[in-house]
């Protein structure tokens, strides 16, 4: 029984923190911008997020508030500074001309280091942040994994049952069309990267707080948030198709050490499954007619320029 | 001509004109990088009620005008004028948004909707950028479904809002956008070779909705390369060139000739003639031949069904038809730009089923394709460069010398108009961009050309002059030359044989000497 609920809480603090990622990438590659930016925002978010909660859960616990609002309000607050991110790469991939890749990566080694400079000084004194993370409690797990999928779908019927969901698809698509129908291709890709790299940030911030409990500044290394990517790939962005994947892949990683033993594995091989499963799965979809539901938008990665010359 | 120039806004004599007055655009200027000056002090003025042919050769600036007045470009000088009650006020327009919501409206030759989008998703991004119903960011397609419904119904254009833009004709594209215009009550509708090539039959449909438009007081800019279109619908006809307003003519006052020395001066009108170059030569040997081809589109649905073609040697064989009827598919799949889903392609008796463009090309086949950015240019890449990938095959060294030679003198045969070889294409206008490739692919052509819409943006005396060039190489040179062109009257020009294209079949085979009434049948049927 234990075993089993041992697993419940690894899968669920898996699914979460890749659901997320994943989920928030895909709102704001719906948009039409390539984010390169993702490992590094994984990164930052979790920097952030230590060096946040540790001083706002001394804080509040010494107001005998809970731990779980700590935690909470830190995951949130990652979300936010992540958003900052998110909002800067939106205006500047839309106002001016310039490559989505060379944005996207440049931002990923900022949060690199920016990572680092948040988090690394709370980490020196506090040593372990295992006391300041959500406590192992099923009831509290399930409440998450209950609000993350609330969230995708609301995520869903937002995306593809409203006006402002339509206009960040028109926008992914084909931004010169969208402008020309009437949408403001800034205002609305700035509300996906805004919303996109909050949720973002949250799930990233699970990572620390829900599912590994632990951070390094070699965190970094693990590559986390290209993991989430690939998942959003071959999803094809949908916020649906994301949760199956995002079990499947999240399991595979969190038991890849299990299965490393079970099927006896070698070590390296074991870590690489998620990512060759990822690629099975795209080679599936795009040697078949699944292609055209998982199709990226049509512009994605492309420069805007408003004055460009169209034919 | 001068007495027949009765306003510009620099000169509105009369007070009744100037209380018409519904827009003013006074000393307009626009350039682009390059330099390409194209918009020099353009004053213009629309009545109230009217329907204003704007005309010009190609790259005169009409496009980017009426891209200034749907805010998709920024003027570098100048101001609009907008009537509010009884008095003109200045206006900014910086966006479409801003435009619609001072009642402007454009629509393009290319439908500018979202394919993936159903129709009523596209009239979301105009509705709720104009509040128009309540509609709100946050506002439910539901909703936004069952209003276009109501609102289609008591303009009288029936369109169904939960369709798919892929799935709708070209015709139905266009009235989408007329029911778009409608919907935003527009008063100044922008038309940017939106109705030009569309079939007799479903062009007056078209018409008529543009009279109710006008009945209700509104004003319509048409933009067209067909002076007989401009005559048939326009009140007022204004004539550009290069970058400067020549002439602002009324209609009924004016002949078609006048008006072609207007748009081109003396020397160059005197080029225009319809006289067909003549086939001399028996008909040569079969050199393009296509079996029982099916083709998909670029959503997976069927759109060339089981064509069978021969074109030989020396002949031009045209295909009519409305746009998205598969001959841009067709034509594609020749050049080995699209996966053939079964049938089979030979040129010179070659399979090239599976040859791939770099192999067909090598066999000597041309293509002037229909997407001009994604598949005929690098805009990026200067005309001299665009050039050279085409001419040079072979070989390291490009003989950069001897392919500057060449750009110049395609650039003087052809007309384009350009600052330099060195300039990057993408600052040239639309119909320079299509002279470009079209210059490249005639004079490269060994043994084929596939052609989809070679004169679509070309004004007249370059739209005759390639047309001329195309007979002239296959009568002269034995070329084999397949034309899909949406201007029935360029298929009836240059054409041998005529097939008209509906819904992924080929009709025919007709003569050039077929009635355009029939032809127009099979289009629409």
């Amino acid at each position: 029984m234990v075993i089993e609920t041992t697993i419940i809480l690894r899968l669920t603090a898996a699914f979460t923190t890749m659901y997320l990622v994943a989920l928030g990438h895909s709102i704001f590659e719906k948009s039409g911008i390539l984010n390169l930016a993702i490992d590094g925002v994984f990164f930052l978010s979790t920097g952030v997020t230590t060096a946040v909660v540790v001083p706002l859960t001394w804080l509040l616990t010494a107001r005998g508030l809970s731990l779980v609002l700590s935690t909470t309000l830190a995951a949130l607050t990652a979300g936010l500074a992540t958003a900052i991110i998110g909002i800067f790469m939106a205006w500047t991939l839309t106002k001016l001309p310039i490559s989505h890749g060379a944005v996207g990566l440049s931002l990923m080694f900022l949060g690199y280091g920016l990572g680092i400079i948040a988090g690394y000084e709370v980490r020196l004194r506090v040593g372990s942040i295992r006391p300041y993370t959500y406590p192992d409690s099923l009831g509290i797990y399930l409440a998450i994994l209950a609000i993350t999928v609330l969230i995708g779908l609301l995520t869903y019927f937002f995306i593809f049952k409203t006006a402002l969901g339509t206009a960040i698809r028109a926008c992914g698509e084909n931004p010169h069309v969208a402008l020309a129908l009437g949408a403001s291709v800034l205002k609305t890709r700035l509300i996906a990267g805004l919303l996109g790299f909050f949720i973002m940030g949250v799930g990233a911030s699970f990572f620390v707080l829900l599912w590994q409990k632990y951070w390094d500044i070699k965190t970094y290394l693990l590559g986390y948030g290209w993991l989430a990517f690939t998942i959003a790939l071959a999803a094809g962005r949908h916020p649906i198709v994301l949760i199956p994947l995002a079990f499947m892949f999240g399991g595979l990683v969190e038991f890849s050490i299990t299965l490393q033993a079970r099927l006896g594995l070698q070590a390296d091989l074991a870590k690489m499954l998620p990512f060759i499963a990822a690629l099975i799965l795209m080679i599936i979809y795009g040697s078949t007619k699944l292609r055209r539901i998982f199709e990226p938008p049509g512009s994605l990665g492309k420069v805007f320029y408003k004055e460009e010359r169209t034919i | 001509m001068s007495s027949k120039v009765l306003s510009t806004s620099a000169n509105i004599s009369s007070a009744e004109s100037v209380e018409n007055v519904i827009l003013s655009a006074r000393n307009i200027s626009k350039s682009f990088p390059g330099p390409v000056i194209a918009l020099d002090r353009v004053s213009l003025d629309l009545y109230a009620g009217e329907i204003l042919a704007l005309l010009g050769e190609n790259g005169s600036g009409k496009s980017t005008f009426v891209k200034i007045l749907y805010g998709i470009y920024t003027p570098d000088h100048g101001e609009i004028l907008m009537k509010t009650g009884r008095i003109l006020e200045r206006v900014t327009i910086n966006s479409p948004a801003d435009a619609m919501s001072k009642g402007i409206l454009m629509v393009s030759q290319v439908p500018q909707l979202i394919s993936k989008l159903t129709v009523a998703e596209n009239m979301a991004l105009t509705l709720t950028s104009l509040r128009i119903h309540g509609v709100k960011s946050l506002t439910s397609i539901k909703k936004i479904l069952k209003i276009i419904s109501e609102e289609s119904e008591k303009i009288g254009i029936k369109i169904d809002p939960n369709e798919k833009v892929y799935n709708l004709t070209y015709t139905q594209k266009q009235l989408v956008e007329i029911l778009r215009a409608m919907i935003v009550n527009a008063k100044i509708l922008l038309l940017d070779e939106a109705l030009t090539y569309l079939p007799l039959l479903e062009r007056r449909k078209l018409y008529q909705a543009l009279l109710k438009l006008k009945e209700q007081g509104g004003s319509i800019v048409i933009i067209t390369h067909k002076i007989s279109e401009a005559m048939e619908i326009s009140n007022r006809i204004a004539v550009l060139r290069a970058g400067k307003i020549v002439g602002v003519v009324n209609t009924w006052e004016t002949t078609i000739d006048q008006v072609r020395v207007m748009m081109f001066g003396e020397e160059r009108s005197k080029q225009i003639s319809y006289v067909k170059v003549q086939t001399i030569n028996p008909r040569g040997e079969p050199r393009i031949i296509i079996r029982n081809l099916h083709v998909e589109d670029d959503y997976g649905r069927e759109i060339v069904r089981g064509v069978n073609l021969t074109i030989h040697a020396g002949e031009v064989v045209g295909i009519a038809g409305i746009s998205g009827n598969g001959q841009r598919e067709l034509l594609e799949s020749i050049v080995g730009l699209r996966k053939i889903k079964s049938g089979d392609i030979y040129v010179d008796n070659v399979n090239v089923k599976r040859s791939g463009v770099k192999n067909i090309r090598e066999l000597g086949v041309s293509f002037i394709p229909d997407r001009l950015l994604e598949h005929g240019i690098s805009p990026e890449e200067s005309i001299v460069e665009n050039i050279a990938a085409c001419t040079v095959r072979n070989g390291i060294n490009i003989p950069w010398g001897l392919i500057e030679e060449i750009s110049r003198e395609l650039i003087n045969s052809y007309q384009i108009i350009a600052p330099s070889t060195k300039t990057p294409v993408k600052y040239l206008s639309g119909g320079n961009i299509l002279k470009t490739i079209v210059a490249r692919e005639i004079e490269n052509a060994k043994k084929a050309l596939i052609a989809c819409n070679p004169t679509r943006t070309l004004d007249e005396v370059s739209a005759i002059y390639v047309r001329r060039r195309i007979r002239e190489k296959a009568v002269n040179e034995n070329l084999a030359v397949l034309i899909a062109s949406e201007d029935l009257d360029e298929v009836l020009m240059v054409s041998d044989i005529i097939y008209v294209m509906n819904t992924g079949r080929l009709y025919g085979p007709l003569t050039p000497e077929a009635p355009c009434e029939d032809i127009e049948k099979l289009m629409v049927m």
